[in-house]
């Protein structure tokens, strides 16, 4: 129970919750409405997953299966049409489920584009979180964010903007700027997408360090399945609405399950 | 847990039932989401990140936004529409032998009215809708799901510095708007005076003796203790309702770009529609002041 970073159980999500937490309805609304039971209107039905501290988890799977879907309603963004979630063991009711209240759990997400402030310049898209929960002096907070960029290897583009970097360094600095937050728990969205192979190659042993330097609890969600062979970390799959018991690498590979056979083919013939 | 959450509603007592059946209905409401909204960026001043030198800075940056480039159209349109106001009230008044009114006359148009509404227009127009489209694209981009995973309230970090931003502005713009009416409204009357005597339109036409002790002294009569407190109250509420109807529409988009134009056009409209109705309502105060002083002369 303690050493837990996530537990949820039995979640549902309708089509119709899809769209999130909008910031200009206050959140009760969507608590007084009626509840939507038909399985067929369901994106995600009946999903349990539990998260050790520390542990990395990949939820992988063919587009247009809800793993982003998922991966909003961990950090609150979106609220499940059913069911609980536990953060570190300590429960949050429904009505009080929100990005604002879950990110005080110290949970970070890095979104697919990196979603940077795009009129702030990189320094201080990083320092923004910092300054406004008030993290240290000036000094500490200056050398916070050095620290993230040193981490992530965009020191050298401090002072741009996110529209002159690329989409590889937009993403570095997006997870730069969550793990100045210190987070206990992330969620990374995607983190390979749109990268090439050396990017991408330079971007794994950055969340390797992360995991092992600062005891990071990261959950990824992509459709690169080898990240989860060089991270050495479970996987599991978002199929037909569930999603199944985290397993190794090598275990999907050779079972012979509809999920082994669908998308492990190409690996399994290339070798 | 949503099934216990009925459950409890199910065991109100029948007035706290009503009462929760009134809040319902209120906040389903567009209106009673945005007097929310309002609500949530006025106690989120009070917030436990509050910091005076970042809220500051963003306030004034909000301020500039808001009223420095809306400024050269605003004189513009300040000084032509006082002196269409000094030029009807002078001509018409005389006409029906109400020459003692025109100072009352151009106070009640310019500084009592229409100043305020034709700023909190332009304003809306300017600024409500460049505010929208700019926190819409934050929506659709993520940006504002990103603030809100980082644990920035979106409410305290957009919506509260423009809301205040743009009822500073609004109120510094309408003082601006009424003294430019008034004073570069004179200077134009004037000189499309001589220029109508010296280019032979009308030789009368420098007959009239519009002298700025005149038209000073008028106004000075005219005006009273309730036109300040107005002058100061109408514009925060103007602003008060632009910038929030803006935040509103903006935080309202649903992750789709074609939404954006959609929302801009309906922030403006909404604007003059809430701008004229709050306007109604604050005019009824004269009204009432005309009764009571009726009722004293009867």
């Amino acid at each position: 129970m303690f050493d837990e970073a996530l537990r949820m159980e039995d979640i549902h999500l309708a089509y119709r919750d899809l769209v999130g937490a909008m910031f200009s309805k206050p959140r009760m609304l969507g608590y007084f409405r009626g509840v939507e039971m038909d399985p067929q209107k369901e994106l995600i039905s009946n999903v349990n997953l539990s998260v050790k501290r520390g542990e990395t988890i990949c939820i992988g799977g063919p587009s247009g299966q809800g793993k982003s879907a998922l991966l909003r309603i961990i950090a609150g963004l979106t609220r499940p049409t059913r069911g609980n979630i536990y953060y570190f063991g300590e429960f949050i009711p429904p009505e009080k489920l929100t990005a604002l209240e879950v990110a005080k759990r110290q949970v970070g997400m890095v979104f697919q584009n990196g979603a940077l402030i795009s009129n702030l310049r990189v320094r201080d898209n990083i320092g923004l979180p910092l300054r406004y929960h008030k993290m240290g002096s000036p000094a500490e907070i200056d050398e916070k964010i050095n620290m993230a960029m040193d981490l992530m290897r965009v020191r050298d583009e401090a002072d741009m903007f996110p529209h002159m970097l690329s989409v590889g360094m937009q993403k570095r600095v997006a997870i730069a700027r969550s793990w100045a937050m210190d987070p206990k728990l992330l969620l990374m969205d995607e983190p390979t997408a749109g990268l090439d192979n050396y990017n991408r190659r330079n971007l794994l042993p950055l969340i390797d360090n992360m995991r092992t330097l600062f005891k990071t609890t990261i959950i990824i969600v992509t459709h690169d399945l080898m990240i989860s062979k060089e991270l050495d970390c479970n996987i599991c799959f978002l199929h037909r609405k569930t999603l199944t018991d985290p397993k190794p690498f090598e275990y999907w590979l050779n079972t012979d399950s509809e999920i082994s056979r669908e998308l492990f083919r190409d690996l399994r013939n290339s070798g | 847990m949503r099934v216990t959450a009925r459950r409890n509603w199910q065991k109100f007592t029948l007035p706290a039932k009503a009462f929760h059946l009134l809040g319902l209905f209120l906040l389903r409401r567009t209106f009673g989401q945005q007097i929310a909204l309002f609500c949530r960026a006025i106690a989120s001043i009070f917030s436990r990140n509050r910091s005076l030198k970042t809220d500051s800075r963003n306030i004034i940056m909000q301020t500039f936004f808001t009223g420095v480039e809306v400024f050269p159209v605003l004189f513009v349109v300040a000084t032509l529409f006082g002196a269409i106001t000094i030029i009807e009230a002078m001509s018409m008044m005389g006409r029906m032998g109400f020459s003692d009114f025109v100072g009352s006359m151009i106070v009640i148009v310019t500084i009592r009215d229409l100043g305020p509404i034709l700023t909190a227009f332009l304003i809306a127009g300017r600024s409500g809708s460049s505010l929208t489209t700019y926190i819409g694209s934050m929506v659709i981009n993520y940006e504002v799901d990103a603030l809100a995973t980082m644990g920035v309230n979106p409410i305290r970090f957009l919506v509260m510095p423009s809301l205040i931003g743009g009822c500073i502005a609004m109120l510094i713009m309408n003082i601006f708007f009424s003294a430019s009416a008034i004073c570069a409204g004179f200077l134009v009357t004037k000189s499309a005076i001589y220029l109508a005597g010296i280019t032979g339109v009308s030789a009368d036409m420098t007959n009239i003796q519009l002298t700025w002790s005149y038209l000073s002294t008028e106004i000075l009569n005219a005006i009273d203790l309730s036109d300040f407190i107005f002058i100061i109250v109408k514009p925060l509420v103007f602003g008060a309702i632009i910038t929030t109807n803006a935040c509103y529409q903006a935080l309202n988009i649903q992750r789709d770009v074609r939404q954006v134009p959609k929302a801009v056009s309906r922030s403006v409209i909404k604007s003059f529609l809430y701008v004229v109705v709050a306007d109604m309502v604050i005019s009824t105060f004269y009204f009432v002041d005309y009764m009571k002083n009726l009722k004293q002369l009867i």
